[in-house]
């Protein structure tokens, strides 16, 4: 489902990614150069206060990108969590709070970032020529010391995380809120600019101050945030029990019914992998035949990402789990949420079955058949000893992305 | 031909770049970037110059052991057409000319050499945050990757911290 295009054009004609990736860096290129991104005078105006383009630029496109590909996934046209992992890097804390403070500072010095350098040269100006052969100057600077830095540059890895995470919130309604506070900036850099302009005896010029295109900026956010919630609520309440099978993001968790699960525990249980993530002690005890304890915490251990995507995920927890944890949502399967975790299994699968008064061959038989097989499992005398707790450390693969010296 | 020093509005600027950056999600799947790219060529440039040096090379050896060639990638291609986008913007306009852009306190051997002390700078952050304004604070900043607004943050705390030492360079 994701990117569609790209799938389905990849497959005709490989060279149609690069076809791709020349017409949007046009596009790149063009708009940072329209911008006013190609002077290094215009880019530190930012860090003095009196023209505050780069983080209305910036912003804006953050905004306008980030509301679009949650309608855009509102809409079913692409996986929201599948292109976001896909596209982002992992988190690390420090190197990207080091790498942050040290970008800026080089911004400043040099006048551009490594993007608009290239832009810069690509006008003419010399002066960003020479801050992009810096850039690869110090890329291969950070090849070269890159052995002793290693254990730095790998520290606070905290894997693929996002805001959304971290709030108890939908990504549409994180979109939204940082829609707000990216409105509520520029209209404070609109006063800074005011202010600052008026010390240095400046003037804001009028194609940069007109309040039209603000409004319509404003305006247009609104209309795609609101697109983006009504969407996504829409999204959520049309989930079917056990169907729509997602890996997603943090969309909703698509859920599977008792029933459905144990047929498949029964009749092909190969396709399944049921993580119980209750605690070691009550998953012991009792748990869904041939599932894995594997307490929530310990979830990220298991390498998730890694792991055969070719049999589906089944997520077992105490009770209704509404949304995939972080970890299981980097399996590029398909996973699934028991519905009404255990506590909904139990009351399923330990009342003993009626048999049916029914004519042998139909399908209630079948049905009785499967819980009863259930029962005996879940309440016998014959249960299986737990099986060992994954012991297993798994060190994950550098991620692939970024390439190059880095 | 008038030369320009008008831009466009920098909140339909803003627009016009999230649209290009949803454009790329979308159709191809993948971000804005430009360290990445000058991360391949740096690889292609060592492996031309002391084959045997990149080979061996953490971080150089991987790549270039890859299939292909380490400049057939989406972003080496991105900024091909970058080059092009940002050349035709400043030609329509009239601002196409070899000049040094600075501010009216600096000569020109030292706006240069600051130019290039800051890209070594940027370019060393770039590797080490997994990517620089445009792959990680953009890109990673539209998808909300906690990691990229850390940096975002982080890159303005530095800028804004040092703007005031670097003052003569530009006011």
């Amino acid at each position: 489902m994701i990117l569609p295009l790209d799938d389905l054009l990849l497959h005709r004609w490989p060279q149609w990614g690069l076809v791709v990736a020349v017409l949007v860096g046009i596009g790149f290129g063009f708009v940072l150069e329209r911008a006013g991104f190609g002077r290094a005078t215009k880019l530190a105006a930012q860090f003095y206060g009196h023209d505050m383009t780069v983080l209305k630029v910036m912003f804006g496109a953050i905004v306008t990108a980030s509301l679009g590909s949650v309608v855009a996934a509102g809409l079913g046209l692409i996986d929201l969590g599948e292109l976001a992992t896909h596209v982002t890097s992992w988190t690390y804390l420090g190197p990207m709070i080091a790498g942050g403070v040290l970008l800026g500072v080089g911004f400043i010095i040099a006048g551009y970032c490594p993007g608009t350098s290239v832009v810069a040269a690509a006008s003419g100006n010399v002066d960003g020529l020479v801050t992009f052969v810096g850039v690869g100057l110090g890329c291969l600077l950070y090849a070269e010391l890159y052995p002793l830095i290693e254990p730095f540059a790998n520290s606070g890895n905290l894997h693929h995380l996002f805001l959304y995470d971290l709030l108890p919130v939908s990504p549409a309604v994180t979109a939204a809120a940082v829609a707000v506070l990216a409105a509520g900036a520029f209209l404070a850099a609109d006063v800074a600019e005011r202010t600052f302009s008026a010390r240095y005896g400046l003037e804001v010029e009028a194609w940069r101050s007109a309040a039209g295109p603000r409004w319509i900026t404003f305006g247009s956010f609104a209309v795609l945030a609101v697109a983006g919630l009504a969407l996504s609520a829409g999204v959520r309440a049309g989930d079917g029990p056990a169907e729509q099978p997602s890996a997603g993001g943090s969309m909703a968790a698509a859920v599977i019914g008792q029933e459905a699960l144990a047929r498949r525990v029964v009749e092909e249980p190969w396709t399944l992998r049921v993580l119980d993530l209750r605690d070691r002690e009550a998953c012991g005890e009792r748990r869904i035949p041939g599932a894995e304890c594997v307490p929530l915490e310990t979830l990220g251990e298991l390498g998730l990402a890694y792991a055969p995507p070719d049999v589906d995920l089944v997520l077992v927890a105490e009770g209704p789990l509404d949304q995939v944890p972080p970890a299981a949502r980097e399996f590029r399967g398909d996973v699934f949420v028991l519905d009404g975790g255990f506590t909904g299994w139990e009351r399923f699968a330990l009342t003993a079955p009626d048999p049916p008064d029914a004519p042998a061959g139909s399908p209630l038989w079948q049905r009785y058949r499967i819980r009863s097989g259930i029962y005996s499992a879940l309440t016998g005398v014959q249960q299986a000893p737990p099986p060992p707790a994954p012991t297993a450390t798994f060190v994950p693969p550098p991620p692939s992305g970024g390439g190059g010296c880095g | 031909m008038q030369r320009q020093h008008t831009f466009w509005n920098p909140y339909l600027a803003g627009v016009a770049l999230g649209a290009v950056l949803l454009t790329s999600l979308l159709v191809a799947g993948k971000g804005l970037g430009a360290s990445g790219a000058v991360a391949r060529f740096v690889v292609a440039l060592t492996d031309v110059v002391a084959p045997a040096h990149a080979a061996t090379n953490p971080l150089m050896g991987p790549v270039l052991a890859g299939e292909g060639s380490p400049l057939s990638t989406y972003l080496v291609f991105l900024m091909l057409g970058m080059l092009l986008g940002g050349a035709a913007s400043a030609f329509a306009a009239g601002r196409q000319s070899i000049e040094v852009v600075r501010g009216p306190r600096i000569s020109i051997p030292w706006r240069l050499g600051l130019a290039l002390s800051g890209g070594v700078m940027m370019g060393f952050a770039a590797r080490l945050a997994r990517g620089c304004t445009s792959g990680q604070a953009l890109s990673g900043g539209a998808l909300l990757s906690a990691g990229s607004w850390i940096f975002m943050l982080s890159m303005f705390a530095g800028g804004y911290a040092v703007a005031v030492l670097v003052r003569r360079q530009w006011r």
